[in-house]
This record gives C-alpha cells, sequence and structure tokens, in this order.
C-alpha cells in the first residue's frame, strides 16, 4: 500500500520500496536464513540503532529459535578529543560473549563496507563458530572496502535513502517503507 | 628524537595499533613498506645483504628521528635499537582463538585451515627474525611494554600505548643529536666495512593533499583504520614514438590492504569526463589494477550521511 501523500514527509522525493514489499522480502530472506541454520544456535547481532527495525522484523519472521545481542560504534564526525576524528570504537559492545556461536551481523546498509568491515574484525576477533552478514539493503555500487554479504533484502541504486531503520538527523526511522531524500525540499 | 617501536604476533591486528598509536601521538608511521622505500632512496637499488639490514635500517631511522618523531612498525624492531630512555618498545599479542578468527575474516577460511595458516604465519615470521635479527623467537625481556588484544579492542589499545609513550618519552626527555649521531656513525661505519655507501638521503615527506576533500577522506580512512598511501604510483598511459611518457594518470589513494587504488573526483563534469577517460584506459593497459572511482555525489553524500561541513569543490 502507497501511503497517502500527506502522510509522506516533504523531502521525500519518491517511494523506492512500500512496506508490503519490505515485509515480503525480509520474509523471503528469514527463510532462506531458518533453513541455512537450522539446528544450529544462531545470534543475530545489531547495530545500534540503524538496524532495530529490521532486526525485529527479520527475527520475527525467522521459523527458528534466536538469540539477539546489540552493539554500539562511535561514528565519523562525532565528537573526538582532538583536531582529527579519532579512531572508530565501540561505544556500547555486547551483553555476552560470541564464542564458539553461530553469528549473523544484522546491517539496515552496507555501502562503503568501511563500518561493516570494522565490525566484522571486531567480532572475528572473538572466536566465533561462524559469521555472516544480513543486510536489509545493499549499496554494492558505492563500495570501495569489500565485505562478504551473505543476506540481502535489496539491492539499491545511488541515493540517500531514509525509513525502516535509516535516517536523517535521526528523522524517518520508523517509516514503514524505504524513500528517497531530497533534503533541499523542505 | 622519540622512537616508539612496535611488533606483534602475526594475525593479531597489531598493524591496526600501530596505525592508531601513530595517529594518536603525531609521529610518523614506519612500515615495513615505508622503510623499504627509504632505505632504497638512501642506498640505491641494490639489495642489502641479510645480515646489514639491521644496520642500514638504524642508519636511515636514526638520521630521520632527528627531525621526526618515529612509530617503528616492524616485526623484530625491539631488536634495532638499544634499551634507552628515549625509546619505548611494544608488543601486541592476543590469543590463538582470535588470531584464527582474523584470519577466517580476512581470507575467507574455515576454522582448521585457519589454524593451519597461522602455523604457516608463525614460521615466516621466525624465519624473517632469524634472517634479520639472528633471533627466531620472541623475547619477552626485549619489550617495555606488552599488550593483550584478548579483552582490549585496537582503538583501547592504541590510546593505552599513546599515553605510555607520552609519559616515558615526555618524563625522560629525548635522545640528543649528538647520540643520534654517534649512532648513526656506528652503523654507517658497519655499513661501509660491507661496502654500503649511501647514494643519497632519505626524506620524510608527508601527503600533501591536491583538495579538502582528500583530506577528509583520508580523515574517514584513518577513522575506521584503514591503512592507505596517497599518490604512491603513477601510471603512464601514453608514450610518444621515442618511447617517452606523453600522458599518465596517479590514483588519489592506495589502500594496500585491498590492493585497490581510489580516484575521488569532487569537480564539474567536464573534468569528470576527462577523468573517467584515464581511469577506463588505465583498465585497459592495466587490467591486473583495481581502482574504484568516488564521484562526487558519492563524497557529498557521505558528508551528508555524517554530517560534515562539505568544502566547496573546484
Amino acid at each position: 500500500m502507497i501511503p497517502a501523500p500527506e502522510n509522506v514527509p516533504e523531502n521525500i522525493e519518491r517511494i523506492l520500496f512500500t512496506e508490503e514489499q519490505v515485509s515480503a522480502r525480509i520474509a523471503e530472506v528469514a527463510t532462506e536464513i531458518s533453513e541455512k541454520y537450522r539446528g544450529r544456535d544462531l545470534k543475530l547481532i545489531a547495530v545500534l540503532k540503524g538496524s532495530v527495525f529490521f532486526l525485529t522484523a527479520l527475527a520475527r519472521a525467522l521459523t527458528i529459535p534466536v538469540k539477539i545481542d546489540f552493539l554500539a560504534i562511535s561514528s565519523f564526525g562525532g565528537p573526538s578529543n582532538g583536531p582529527t576524528p579519532g579512531l572508530v570504537r565501540i561505544a556500547k559492545d555486547l551483553d555476552e560473549p560470541i564464542l564458539d556461536e553461530d553469528v549473523l551481523l544484522v546491517e539496515d546498509i552496507v555501502d562503503t563496507g568501511f563500518t561493516t568491515r570494522y565490525l566484522l574484525q571486531t567480532l572475528a576477533g572473538r572466536g566465533p563458530r561462524s559469521l555472516g552478514i544480513c543486510t536489509l539493503l545493499d549499496r554494492s555500487v558505492r563500495r570501495i572496502v569489500q565485505v562478504p554479504v551473505d543476506f540481502r533484502c535489496f539491492e539499491i541504486p545511488d541515493r540517500f535513502v531514509v525509513g525502516c531503520g535509516l535516517d536523517h538527523k535521526q528523522l524517518y526511522r520508523n517509516l514503514g517503507y524505504i524513500a528517497v531524500l531530497n533534503p533541499e525540499r523542505g | 628524537m622519540a622512537l616508539l617501536t612496535i611488533s606483534g604476533d602475526p594475525a593479531s591486528r597489531w598493524e591496526e595499533v600501530a596505525r592508531g598509536a601513530a595517529q594518536l601521538l603525531d609521529f610518523e608511521l614506519v612500515t615495513e613498506t615505508r622503510l623499504a622505500q627509504w632505505m632504497t632512496e638512501e642506498f640505491g637499488d641494490t639489495p642489502i645483504p641479510a645480515r646489514a639490514w639491521a644496520s642500514a635500517a638504524v642508519a636511515v631511522l636514526a638520521r630521520l628521528a632527528r627531525e621526526h618523531p618515529l612509530l617503528i612498525a616492524l616485526d623484530g624492531s625491539e631488536h634495532l635499537f638499544r634499551p634507552a630512555a628515549w625509546l619505548l618498545r611494544a608488543r601486541i599479542t592476543t590469543i590463538d582463538a582470535h588470531r584464527a578468527g582474523n584470519l577466517m575474516l580476512d581470507l575467507r577460511l574455515e576454522k582448521p585451515d585457519a589454524l593451519a595458516r597461522l602455523r604457516e604465519l608463525d614460521a615466516e615470521n621466525k624465519r624473517l627474525r632469524k634472517t634479520r635479527f639472528s633471533r627466531a623467537s620472541v623475547d619477552s625481556a626485549a619489550f617495555d611494554l606488552t599488550l593483550n588484544l584478548a579483552r582490549t579492542d585496537a582503538a583501547q589499545a592504541a590510546e593505552m600505548l599513546a599515553a605510555a609513550a607520552q609519559k616515558r618519552l615526555g618524563d625522560q626527555g629525548l635522545l640528543s643529536p649528538n647520540a643520534a649521531d654517534e649512532i648513526e656513525f656506528e652503523t654507517r661505519l658497519e655499513l661501509a666495512k660491507r661496502g654500503i655507501v649511501p647514494a643519497r638521503r632519505a626524506r620524510v615527506t608527508r601527503a600533501s593533499f591536491g583538495h579538502p576533500s582528500e583530506e577528509m577522506f583520508a580523515n574517514l580512512l584513518d577513522f575506521y583504520r584503514i591503512h592507505w598511501e596517497y599518490e604512491p604510483r603513477s601510471f603512464p598511459l601514453q608514450w610518444d614514438k621515442d618511447g617517452h611518457v606523453t600522458e599518465a594518470f596517479t590514483p588519489d589513494f592506495y589502500l594496500p590492504e585491498f590492493d585497490l587504488y581510489v580516484e575521488l573526483t569532487t569537480m564539474k563534469q567536464s573534468l569528470v569526463t576527462k577523468k573517467n577517460r584515464k581511469v577506463k584506459m588505465l583498465r585497459a593497459i592495466y587490467p591486473h589494477i583495481n581502482i574504484q572511482v568516488f564521484y562526487q555525489k558519492d563524497f557529498q553524500d557521505l558528508v551528508f550521511k555524517y554530517g560534515l561541513r562539505m568544502v566547496a569543490s573546484s
């Protein structure tokens, strides 16, 4: 269902994927994940804040039992102690160790690959049994650092998108659809 | 002169800690590649015999360290200089499960294969140490500080190292120019006995960015602990009938870890078209070279995403 125009924020340029399309695709990917990890103990790890919406939808669509955990990292352009941006670091760590567990990193979007690479390196160093990536959106056209994406819901064009957890200045995460944002409007 | 040497277990990601500490301290980072370039500048293309390698390295480093504090990130670098107040020698280690995990990710290996590769890397490391320093095993007494990454991430380890270096090197003073001269003289004499004489003098060159966006991109790579080199290589694209290069292309960045060149284009469309043509030629002439073009649109989105202030593009 396409939302009524009066319910679409002014600077939304167009809707890429409707709420129904998003739900249907997440269900498909959840089936693939359930099949792959059936009989194993899967832990989903989501990165705060953007991936929370996707994690929730994905976990509910899975047909196997899963554990969940969260972490957060500092962002480039965020506060630092000096003239340079400093180094990326864990702002909120996992609550439990992941040694010898099957771990699936749940991302809202993979684009340059910088963030995902850092997260994979951080998690790989903790000795999981396996480590995979599931992303809601993949903007591979923008990739600089190659990262192995195991499950993706949508490949998207080189545009700035919001909704389903993705934000602009912390807004629009709660949109049920995925839309292209034009920041110059409104 | 202030020196910090760092080495570590293979696949422990000690190089990442070294990069972070160099950034925090504003020390020049000396990697294997950078030292090799300086040694070639200084001694020419003739390979330095393995037994003279350490002396040649010290001769170059002692002279450069008089003008720039150095962070030397090399296997076995703890053996380069005698223990001194102006020197801090650090080692990075972690448990095998973590090192294997890192290899599983980097090389896309299953755990048994990663453990086997780890054994190979350890053996290669021992061979290198034996060749250069006549010591195959790591001697824990040769370090002032050892950090274990089992429960500390690379950023925290970099901060600890930077704090230790500031405390040690700040409290206990720097090496005097006379003492640096002495080290340089000793090592050059040793080299002269082997017939190795410097042809030129290597210099520390810092990246001088052609555009503010390049500096911002370098900051972004630093933030994500991705090692980069700025304009390290030019690729000839066209030659005249006498074989002289008439057109060349120098990509902005090289990311050694990924063997990838990155070209930023934050210019007007006509220049983008010209640059695209060069990238196309480069791909045709050098098909084994990986290059990624980062367009103005991509860059604006990054700036937009991170809420940074974009510098007007030319």
